[in-house]
């Protein structure tokens, strides 16, 4: 046990003590923030969009149309401000020529400011078309802000225009429904905040997991590779049993991304905390329900140690990363299907396809800690567990025997040396 | 004497391959026993054996009273051909760290790390990282990391190799050291000096097999000892003298002719010489020449030598 000790704290030292070690710590939450910062940030300094209304349809739309585009929305909408039309004319065509040096550019509106978007309203049959010329073909904004307010004024006009008094209609557009959701799953029966939160963290604990896994498992893999290129592991197998290698190094990294995980979480709580604080109390209380950080905790061992142990056993064969390429490509395809699934797994928790996934067991742990805030049977819970465990103590078993001949071996990596070591038809 | 190492019909299969057939040999506590062999012989395949890193595919081995290597994995220490250590760890770090392995705790390990730092030359290089070392200064690392528990069983496989000959000569003092404190040494080589200078036994395999097991001096009386002779010889008078067989003959510069002929066993190099003067032979130069182990190494062998 001292032994295994020793190469834990060996290996963990040897991380913590680089530089890309703490480059990751503090960059990562400065990737969160610009992550989340950045879009809002374009979005809070994205300029005035100026659009000019040019109203062919003679029902007098832009003057109705233009305070509604102006009003600022909710939920992120882009402030539109209406200007005076520097040209005129009856034919949408010739406006649509007319427009375009100022939507390129060539020219500008009085003051020098910028014009964004030319919309030609104009009759349509029984109803009203609008053109719209914007300058960023990319950005719909006020082709979709256009078409759902001159849809109002329309639908406002065709019920007047059918006895309907306006009164009334104000009164109409004012009622709304009071939908109220429920579910058996939600606490107190009705779904609120906390569910939502739920239904995130559950996402959130399967991509972490994927995320810390894969990290930790190729940092292992870079570690025996370099271990094995230089020599090294002859010497540890003549100092220490194969298990204690193999358990040092896997606890050694596993402390490493411990301590990485630990900082973020760390950094992250206390960012929520100050920032969110009812989010952030929700987020505990909805960590700490249901055993969600048990099966984080148990879904954490079982798909770092089945995905470490692997790692350890192909990096044992290999003396190069390229060589390791070789395997990898199909493994990481592998690993590319709970991801995938995920995201499925917040909105339909239990549809057949993850049910039948999570008994996978190299997508167990991922899927399971992203079904596991939505209470999946306890039948499920145990079964593919019991199934991961059993695939983890049978890779470890198997995995001793093929470390040992990869390590003390010189040939080139072959994966079919791989497959024999681990059958017992090679040494 | 205890034997510290004992094979017995040990077997080694790789496959269809035999790497170590039916070996047999044991090793004296407290002796230097070279093991020597050509490249492809079996000879590391022996010694991790003998360490318990593969198992043999048939017979017995017995290390320090053990029946595997791994048992007594604390008392022996590995030098291995290939040789590495962690690049960014420092040699106090690195030696410290690997007899820890072996049992011996932190504190004691860093100062019997800096103690045979400093004894060995190395003290100022002992907290720099390994890759800022020289190759020889880094080998010598090694060779520490193996010694700083103090092993009773030392196998080191080809040490001298990639060694400067100051280097070679201080690695010998250090494998003489260890035999003072009662420690067994078994190292493996193909050159013959290193292994004529140290071992009290040598144990030579070529193809997998055993070709002698004994002391140094035994080895060499496998090899025939041969006698030069330089002057105006005449080859046929030079092959009448007694004992001598299969004679080589060359002319030299000066127009004299050097003559080279084995030496019959037990028959003394004198008998040829009183022979030589008693037939007038002008003779400037008479050489006994003994076989050397590399001489014995080569016929016990069957000239598998530098393969």
């Amino acid at each position: 046990m001292s032994r295994l000790l020793r190469i834990a704290g060996r290996e963990y030292a040897a991380y913590v003590r680089t530089f890309g070690f703490w480059l990751s710590i503090c960059l990562m939450p400065v990737g969160v923030i610009a992550a989340i910062g950045a879009p809002l940030m374009m979005e809070r300094g994205a300029p005035v969009i100026n659009v000019a209304l040019i109203d062919l349809t003679g029902q007098a739309y832009a003057p109705r149309l233009a305070p509604v585009l102006s009003q600022p929305g909710a939920g992120g909408r882009r402030v539109v401000q209406v200007v005076a039309a520097p040209l005129s004319g009856a034919d949408p065509a010739a406006l649509a020529a007319a427009a375009r040096p100022y939507l390129t550019g060539d020219q500008t509106l009085a003051g020098g400011a910028k014009l964004d978007a030319v919309v030609i309203l104009h009759p349509d049959g029984q109803g009203v078309a609008a053109d719209v010329w914007s300058r960023n073909p990319a950005d719909h904004a006020v082709e979709g802000r256009v078409g759902d307010d001159l849809a109002d004024l329309m639908r406002h006009d065709r019920l007047v225009r059918a006895g309907v008094d306006p009164a009334a209609l104000s009164a109409i557009d004012a009622v709304a429904p009071k939908v109220i959701g429920y579910s058996p799953k939600a606490q107190g029966g009705r779904i609120g905040a906390r569910e939502f939160v739920q239904t995130f963290v559950g996402f959130g604990m399967g991509a972490l997991l994927w995320m810390v896994v894969l990290t930790g498992a190729g940092i292992l893999l870079n570690s025996v590779i370099e271990e094995k290129s230089s020599r090294i592991l002859e010497v540890l197998l003549s100092s220490a049993s194969v298990p204690e290698i193999m358990g040092g190094k896997i606890l050694g990294v596993a402390a490493v991304t411990a301590t990485v995980l630990g900082v973020w979480l760390s950094i992250g709580a206390l960012v929520l905390a100050r920032l969110q604080p009812q989010m952030f109390s929700l987020l505990i209380q909805v960590l700490l329900s249901k055993g969600l950080l048990i099966y984080f905790g148990v879904y954490f061992i079982g798909g770092y140690l089945m995905y470490a142990t692997l790692f350890t056993t192909i990096g044992a064969f290999c003396e190069t990363t390229r060589e390791a390429q070789t395997l990898l490509g199909p493994i990481m395809i592998l690993l590319s299907i709970p991801m995938v699934f995920m995201g499925q797994a917040m909105l339909h928790p239990d549809a057949p396809i993850l049910q039948i996934l999570s008994w996978i067991p190299p997508f167990t742990p991922f899927l399971m800690a992203a079904r596991a805030a939505s209470g999946p049977p306890w039948w499920q819970v145990i079964g593919t567990g019991l199934l991961m465990a059993l695939m983890t103590g049978l890779e470890l078993l198997v995995a001793g025997r093929a470390f040992r001949a990869g390590a003390l071996s010189t040939a080139r990596f072959e994966p079919k040396r791989l497959l024999a070591s681990l059958f017992g038809s090679e040494e | 004497m205890q034997a510290a190492l004992r094979l017995d019909g040990v077997t080694k299969r790789y496959g269809e391959f035999e790497a170590v057939r039916d070996l047999s040999f044991q090793a004296e506590a407290g002796r230097i026993c070279g093991f020597l062999g050509p490249n492809g012989a079996g000879k590391t395949s022996t010694l991790r054996m003998i360490l318990g890193l593969v198992a043999p595919t048939a017979g017995r081995i017995s290390v320090l009273g053990a029946d595997d290597g791994r048992k007594v994995r604390a008392k022996i220490g590995f030098l291995p051909e290939e040789r590495g250590l962690y690049r960014r760890m420092t040699p106090i770090g690195a030696i410290a760290f690997l007899a820890g392995l072996k049992g011996v705790p932190g504190g004691e390990a860093r100062r019997r790390a800096k103690n045979l730092l400093e004894a060995h030359g190395l003290g100022h290089a002992m907290n720099r990282q390994i890759r800022a070392l020289s190759k020889g200064m880094a080998q010598k690392v090694q060779l520490l990391s193996a010694l700083a528990h103090e092993p009773d069983l030392v196998i080191l496989d080809e040490p001298f190799s990639g060694l400067d000959p100051v280097n070679q000569q201080e690695l010998e003092t250090m494998i003489r050291a260890l035999t003072t404190r009662g420690a067994t040494v078994l190292f493996s080589t193909h050159v013959m000096q290193h292994a004529e200078r140290l071992c009290d036994q040598v144990v030579l395999i070529a193809g997998g097999r055993k070709v002698f097991d004994g002391a140094v001096e035994a080895a060499r009386a496998a090899a025939p000892r041969r006698l030069i002779l330089e002057g105006a010889l005449d080859p046929a008078q030079v092959a009448a003298l007694p004992g001598l067989a299969e004679l080589t003959s060359e002319r030299l510069e000066d127009g004299a002719l050097r003559v080279s002929a084995v030496l019959a066993p037990g028959v003394p190099a004198q008998d040829a010489l009183r022979a030589a003067f008693a037939k007038g032979l002008d003779i400037t130069r008479f050489e006994l020449k003994e076989p050397q182990l590399h001489d014995a190494f080569i016929v016990l062998t069957g000239g598998e030598i530098g393969a």
